[in-house]
């Protein structure tokens, strides 16, 4: 429809002779966010007879920057206008467009035409770049694997994504982390199932090779034939009935007809050609793949005959590990340290490379080392080789002390700016180096299956220096040095603690921290100094040294809440104190209904508190009163009663924070404020964000607020003397028995006999069990008894209040919270007897019990969107046969999906953020050109991308595969490289970076870069201790001990990146993103098809999966209506 | 527009939601009426066990919460559906342009020909060693059904797959069938409710077949919220567990639960021999199942309806009737 109105609307502006304003007339509608009605003002001008050069140059223009895919045809009449005064220089100017556009679309053939048609119209810029498509890549050595590739990747466990080049790698990390298990007694070790059905595929499809004949098809030409029955032998399976119609396949070879189906034979297709009678061809050529290395020079004189490299990668974990391992420098690097390290060395201390060797560079001979030149004199003290003779410098680093070298190196290689210099300060380095060391060096960090070296990341990540360049210590040193002497923060051995009263430096304590990076489980020191310093780095004023001793101290038990903190910056040291007294109150109570309850209701309300503060909705000014407020309610919270009055006063006191006075309708205003509410223009994406969050608070049959304050108010005024309503209390009563208790098919004594466990219906059961009518009638009769009813409603009110956290987060399909109707009901504050789950991060329990109810979540509600999303990502539906969607990833995905909210962007916000990706893109094309521009982009790539990858993007630019270059680099770091080089970009007259330049000035306050972090940054609770989205522009972690992909998936920034530049491509408005941004993210995770844990580039394609589906709709819808149009058009005219 | 709610009758039921033009005097206003109808389908057997064909819509008389209905279709096994009118006579379905001041029928008639079989198959560990002989019988089972019948097959382990969607083309659901790839964890309870999910939105007579091993170590929903949607969606479940009844108590139990509830049969069949002749169990249930459909009268319960299906014949009285026991309507939205 607005498209129509559009079209319309154009006629008329058209015939009104307003040609000569398009472009302001453009601008305007952009402006105004309408970007389909401005394109619409600039096609028709550029249309128009005679159309002058102006509107020719900014309809393509216009469609360039949206990264609309016409805008190369836009650009090519612009290059065909001749004759028009002026014209030359902007023809040379659309040729040059044109060359860039077309190497970012992969065609080279077109981009050098255009370069010619550039130099012809005396274009002068890439005088040296001559353009023809790039021959193949030739590899130097392949490898031949038996049968069809698509069936060996099934087998293998790697994508179907996964190019050539890559299946070695991802099989050998296969068979490092999948491979082999530890065996019973003295066995060593054993192969897994994995890789024992990979081992005998391979020899079936030996076998079956065997059979396909000299051109290596598999030919069958009869049913009857000798083929046939040898075909079906080696599959595993036989004819059942007589050749014909009747004859059907069925397993006489268990064994081998498992390998056959998994691996993906055409069993069906066979199946029926021998029922027809017809010929069966499969083609069953080998497939030759590219092998990084000669086969010849990784195995040893043992196995060099007659084993091939496939088998034997298969048969050793160390070759496997080795191969990985040389995988991870970037090319040149690994061949030097192939070179010049022995064989049985480089095995040796493989898993050290793996882990930490994507961070090594030799050029030039000489090691690229953290910390530059000033630091290579300590590294060489360190490693015991000097930087300058490359390869023995890293032969000596992988080789110290079981990897804590290499971590630690691994560590400072990642980091950039004023933290690394203060880390690489030399003196400082050994000091920290030997802090992490310590003196038992084994198990070292690359031994377990993650790398271990998880702290020492995370420490080196977050650490923060304040302007002085000392490291920020929360609270000051002073703070620490008793925490740690007490051991109040957490338990820490008793050197350290002797130690820590002697500090005088901050160098003190971080060399502690670096000490305490050794410990796997138990740091509650280091990650309370983290949490803590993570609190500080966004607060106007820093805590106080009080308020720090008092959150470390109860970090252990609280730490989980700490993330409320980071929502307002401006949260005053006393609330957060008054956070914990109210959490240590509540957690005293001795009742545990009432406990829970009191609990719930405060969490859920901090919850909201959290929420709205999060939207804007509740000024930044007002968050800390608005959240004291709130806790000053629970201060004499003892029993049910108290906990209903509290929970009331608090709703309240939350919508007076957020603007509202007086509120007669506290559901509805709070569904409202939670979808948008007065931060955006009224639209019908809120109207379709509150529907969601009713459907899911009316599918779990919570009761509304207002009918509980109803019955409570009118129970006060009945203890007054009024009459009691009981219509009222009939609509209570009727959403009461409505509640469905947690069921189970299994008949009490069955569940007894088949399972024992905690069975959460008492706080269900408690409600259903309410007689409202009788509670209001008795307090009508004694004033006294109106606690009762308070009483009574407040278990209600905790799961109507927990129940609008759950709606607000519900992932995208939300199948929990519509198919089980007792989810949240079911929350368990309390947990076990002894588990003191009450104040911890949530997570999912009694998932996969048939006996029981269905599954819950138990903890308290920080964390939430996390939680809900775990529980959650099992529903999701991949679209293809073999989809490894892995556990932490996805739940992290859909939490950035869910937590950050876009009622306040501005489409300019939007527009900005697509054309620095575009910018970006544009940059590589014309580094495919120019060695200037290659240079500036691959130092700015550099900064986020690791060398290996930084190489690879560098010989793909030499070759003029710019389209390939930009694939390889994720959203994130093209809006980095973009943002680093917009100002070159721009002074060369870049009119993509003119742009990005020109409009800050017409909104300076949401075009700058924090406010793009704020508007399109993601939550890191885990890496950053907050829910506050926002980009750090980090390098994209590994997987690490302790936290799986959880960290990988933090620093994922893409996302939303992504989806914001599609958005404005297809020129969506911002609100819209509250809706599409959640169900993009469950359709490219249901796409996402990777080989391993940390394979984000999967991630990556799923996502332009996603786009390019939506890219292809909105092209369809577009051609639809204008065929509409036309046809309404001549129905007119007859 | 003005939208007529015939007060708490319009319900959202589990069934096909039909949208209605009726068009009233040419000079008055037109009203768009939804109406939901219900779909309920039973086998009636003897007390042998032997099935009872050849029953007349006349010989049912079908209540919810006793309140009797009017049939509004009727057909036995893959039959065409008959159209039963006011005076209990039949008719083929015709084409609603020929139905003026005839009782509503869905509008694609040929919606209740035939059965859409949804096939849920275990992929998990816990199939591992008999999943090439369950991909035998349930191709096996596939192949045998009837003509007018559509098949979906759907694979799961921790996730769901559409192995095969919905297709009368058998070639089509067996090469899905063979492409299942075995998977890990299980969680049955999810992929079955998942499966009712895709299976409720298709118009007609529909059944779930779950092939199954039986445990479910990964599933966030309870069996009973399963059971809640299949009886309300009225998709009979049959579930064949490769496990003996005994070896796991608790599976046992919760599908012979769920399958009587939702009006379809548990089968505890170890050995590929009893797994075929659970299938053929099924297919003859399915053959010889009769399936009515009726617009619900006025009832104010909101709540779960009952539904109790009675024979009116003497002979009748001694059959057995295997249906659902009721459903819970949607809220009205």
């Amino acid at each position: 429809m607005r498209l129509m109105r559009v079209v319309l609307g154009l006629a008329l502006w058209i015939t009104l002779g307003l040609a000569q304003d398009a472009a302001s007339e453009a601008r305007r509608l952009e402006a105004a966010g309408d970007a389909a009605g401005a394109e619409g003002v600039l096609r028709a001008a550029a249309s128009a007879p005679g159309a002058s050069l102006e509107a020719l140059t900014a309809h393509a223009e216009f469609l360039d920057a949206r990264g609309n895919p016409e805008a190369g045809a836009a650009y090519d009449r612009l290059l065909s206008a001749e004759g028009l005064p002026g014209s030359r220089a902007q023809r040379a100017a659309a040729a040059r467009r044109l060359v860039l556009l077309s190497l970012e679309t992969g065609d080279v053939a077109a981009a050098s035409r255009y370069l010619q048609r550039y130099r012809e119209l005396g274009g002068t810029d890439w005088p040296k770049a001559a353009l023809s498509p790039p021959a193949p890549e030739a590899a130097a050595w392949t490898i031949d694997i038996p049968g069809p590739f698509e069936s060996f990747r099934r087998m293998a466990a790697i994508s179907e994504d996964a190019s050539p080049e890559t299946v070695l790698t991802s099989l050998a990390r296969n068979v490092v982390t999948s491979g082999y298990q530890a065996g019973a007694g003295k066995e060593g070790l054993v192969q897994t199932e994995y890789l024992k059905l990979l081992i005998r595929y391979l020899s079936q499809a030996r076998e079956l090779t065997k059979l396909s004949g000299p051109d290596r098809h598999i030919r069958i030409e009869a049913c009857e034939s000798i083929q046939a029955g040898d075909l079906l032998r080696t599959l595993g399976y036989r004819m059942r009935g007589a050749c014909g119609t009747e004859v059907v396949l069925e397993t006489v070879n268990a064994t081998r007809a498992f390998l056959t189906i998994d691996s993906g034979f055409p069993l069906a297709d066979l199946e029926q050609a021998l029922r027809l009678n017809r010929p069966f061809v499969l083609d069953y050529r080998p497939t030759r793949i590219p092998a990084a290395w000669d086969p010849a020079s990784l195995l040893g004189p043992r196995e060099r005959q007659p084993v091939d490299l496939l088998d034997a990668l298969l048969a050793d974990p160390t070759l496997s590990r080795l191969y990985l391992g040389l995988s991870k420098p970037d090319p040149e690097t690994a061949a030097e340290l192939r070179r010049a390290i022995p064989l049985e060395r480089l095995r040796a201390f493989a898993h050290v490379l793996d882990f930490f060797g994507g961070m090594f560079e030799i050029r030039g001979g000489r090691a690229v080392v953290p910390g530059g030149a000033r630091a290579e004199r300590m590294w060489e003290e360190m490693v015991g080789a000097p930087p300058r003779e490359g390869v023995r410098f890293f032969d000596r680093l992988i080789s110290r002390d079981d990897g804590w070298m290499a971590g630690y190196f691994d560590a400072l290689a990642r980091l950039d700016g004023a933290v690394l210099n203060y880390l690489t300060e030399p003196e400082r380095m050994r000091r920290f180096y030997l802090a992490i060391r310590g003196r038992v060096t084994s198990p070292g960090p690359a031994r377990p299956v993650f790398q271990s070296n998880t702290d020492m990341l995370l420490l080196t990540t977050r650490l923060r220096l304040d302007p002085d360049g000392r490291p920020h210590i929360p609270g000051g040193l002073e703070v620490w040095k008793a925490l740690f002497a007490e051991e109040r923060a957490g338990r820490v051995d008793e050197r350290l603690a002797r130690s820590a009263r002697n500090w005088r430096d901050p160098d003190d304590l971080v060399e502690a921290l670096f000490a305490l990076c050794r410990r796997i489980v138990d740091n509650d020191p280091l990650r309370s100094f983290l949490a803590l310093s993570d609190l500080n780095r966004n607060r106007q004023r820093p805590l106080e040294p009080s308020t720090v001793d008092r959150l470390a101290t109860a970090y252990r038990r609280y730490g989980a809440q700490f993330p409320v903190f980071a929502e307002a910056p401006a949260l005053g040291d006393g609330t957060m104190v008054q956070f914990l007294e109210t959490a240590e109150r509540l957690s005293a109570i001795r009742n545990l209904d009432v406990q829970a309850d009191a609990v719930g209701v405060m969490q859920a309300l901090v919850g909201l508190w959290q929420i709205l503060c999060r939207q804007g909705t509740i000024p930044a000014a007002e968050a800390d009163t608005a959240l004291a407020g709130i806790l000053s309610l629970f201060k004499e919270t003892r029993s049910a009663a108290d906990v209903f009055v509290a929970g009331r006063s608090g709703v309240a006191a939350l919508l007076r924070a957020a603007g509202g006075k007086g509120e007669s309708q506290p559901q509805e205003r709070l569904i409202s404020l939670l979808s948008g509410g007065d931060r955006a223009a009224p639209s019908g994406f809120q109207e379709q964000a509150a529907a969601e969050l009713r459907g899911h608070f009316e599918a779990q049959r919570l009761i509304p607020l207002n009918l509980l304050f109803d019955v409570a108010a009118h129970a006060e005024r009945a203890a007054r003397g009024e009459k009691p309503d009981t219509a009222l209390a009939g609509r209570l009563a009727s959403r009461l028995a409505d509640i469905d208790s947690p069921r189970s098919l299994l008949t009490s004594a069955e569940r007894n006999a088949f399972q024992s466990g905690y069975w959460p219906d008492r706080h269900i059961e408690s409600q259903r069990r309410v007689n409202v009518r009788s509670l209001m009638e008795r307090a009508g009769q004694d004033p006294g008894r109106l606690r009762d009813l308070q009483g009574g409603l407040a278990p209600m009110l905790r799961d109507s209040l927990v129940g609008l956290n759950y709606a607000y987060y519900a992932p995208p399909g939300g199948q929990l919270l519509r198919s089980n109707s007792s989810f949240v009901r079911s929350h368990d504050f309390i947990g076990m007897p002894g588990s003191r789950e009450t104040w911890r991060t949530p997570a999912p329990v009694s998932s996969g019990w048939p006996a029981g109810a269905g599954g819950r979540l138990v903890g308290s509600l920080a964390g939430l969107p996390y939680a809900l999303a775990q529980a959650e990502q099992n529903f999701l539906i991949p679209t293809r046969e073999q989809a490894l969607i892995w556990g932490d990833l996805v739940p992290q995905l859909i939490q950035s999906a869910k937590v950050p909210r876009w009622w306040g962007v501005t489409p300019a916000q939007m527009h900005w953020v697509g054309l620095h990706l575009r910018l970006a893109s544009s940059l590589l094309a014309e580094a495919a050109l120019d060695a200037g521009r290659r240079a500036q982009v691959l130092e700015a790539l550099s900064r986020q991308a690791a060398p290996a990858r930084v190489h690879r993007i560098a010989r793909l630019l030499e070759r003029g595969e710019a389209l390939r270059a930009a694939e390889a680099i994720l959203p994130s770091e093209s809006f980095f490289l973009a943002r680093q080089l917009a100002g070159q970009a721009a002074e060369s007259g870049h009119m993509l970076a003119a742009r990005i330049r020109l409009m800050p000035a017409e909104a300076p306050e949401q075009l700058d870069y924090p406010a793009i972090s704020r508007a399109f940054g993601t939550p890191k609770p885990t890496l950053a201790g907050s829910y506050k989205p926002e980009l750090l522009h980090l390098r994209t972690f590994p997987a690490l001990m302790g936290y799986s992909s959880r960290i990988l998936a933090e620093s994922w920034e893409s996302s939303t990146l992504y989806w914001a530049a599609l958005a404005d491509e297809l020129h969506l408005p911002p609100g819209q993103l509250n809706l599409a941004v959640p169900e993009w993210t469950k359709l490219a995770i249901e796409r996402i098809f990777a080989s391993h844990l940390e394979d984000w580039p999967a991630v990556l394609q799923s996502l332009r999966y996603v786009g390019d589906d939506l890219r292809r709709q909105r092209r369809q819808q577009a051609a639809a209506l204008q065929n509409a149009s036309i046809e309404l058009a001549g129905r007119e005219q007859q | 527009m003005r939208i007529r709610r015939p007060g708490r009758l319009v319900v959202a039921l589990a069934a096909v939601p039909l949208a209605l033009l009726v068009a009233q005097e040419a000079q008055q206003p037109l009203f768009r009426v939804k109406v939901d109808m219900v779909v309920l389908t039973f086998t009636v057997t003897d007390s042998r066990g032997r099935y009872i064909n050849g029953l007349q819509p006349g010989e049912f008389r079908i209540l919810e919460d006793g309140i009797p209905q009017r049939i509004s279709t009727f057909s036995e096994g893959n039959r065409p559906a008959l159209q039963v009118l006011p005076d209990g006579q039949t008719r083929p379905i015709v084409p609603p342009a020929e139905t003026a001041g005839l009782e509503p029928v869905p509008a694609a008639a040929d919606a209740l020909v035939g059965t859409n079989v949804f096939i849920l198959f275990d992929t998990s560990n816990y199939m591992y060693r008999g999943f090439v002989y369950a991909s035998d019988a349930i191709a096996d089972f596939v192949r045998g059904l009837d003509r007018a019948d559509s098949v979906a097959v759907y694979t799961f382990s921790r996730n769901l797959s559409r192995t095969a969607p919905l297709t009368t083309d058998r070639g089509e659901a067996i090469v899905g069938l063979r492409k299942a790839v075995a998977g890990d964890d299980s969680a049955l309870y999810n992929a079955m409710l998942l499966t009712l999910r895709d299976a409720a939105k298709i118009p007609g007579r529909k059944v779930l077949i779950v092939f199954s091993n039986g445990p479910d170590n990964a599933s966030m929903i309870a069996p009973d919220d399963v059971r809640a949607v299949a009886e309300d969606e009225g998709i009979p479940i049959y579930v064949i567990s490769t496990n003996e009844v005994n070896r796991d108590p608790v599976s046992s139990a919760v599908f012979q639960r769920v399958t009587n509830r939702t009006g379809g049969k548990a089968y505890f069949a170890r050995t590929w021999q009893r797994q075929v002749e659970a299938f053929e169990n099924i297919r003859e249930d399915l053959g010889n199942a009769y399936t009515v459909t009726y617009y619900p009268a006025p009832n104010p319960n909101e709540g779960f309806r009952r539904i109790t299906v009675e024979i009116t014949s003497d002979a009748g009285k001694r059959y057995r009737v295997r249906a659902r026991p009721g459903y819970r309507p949607r809220p009205a939205s």
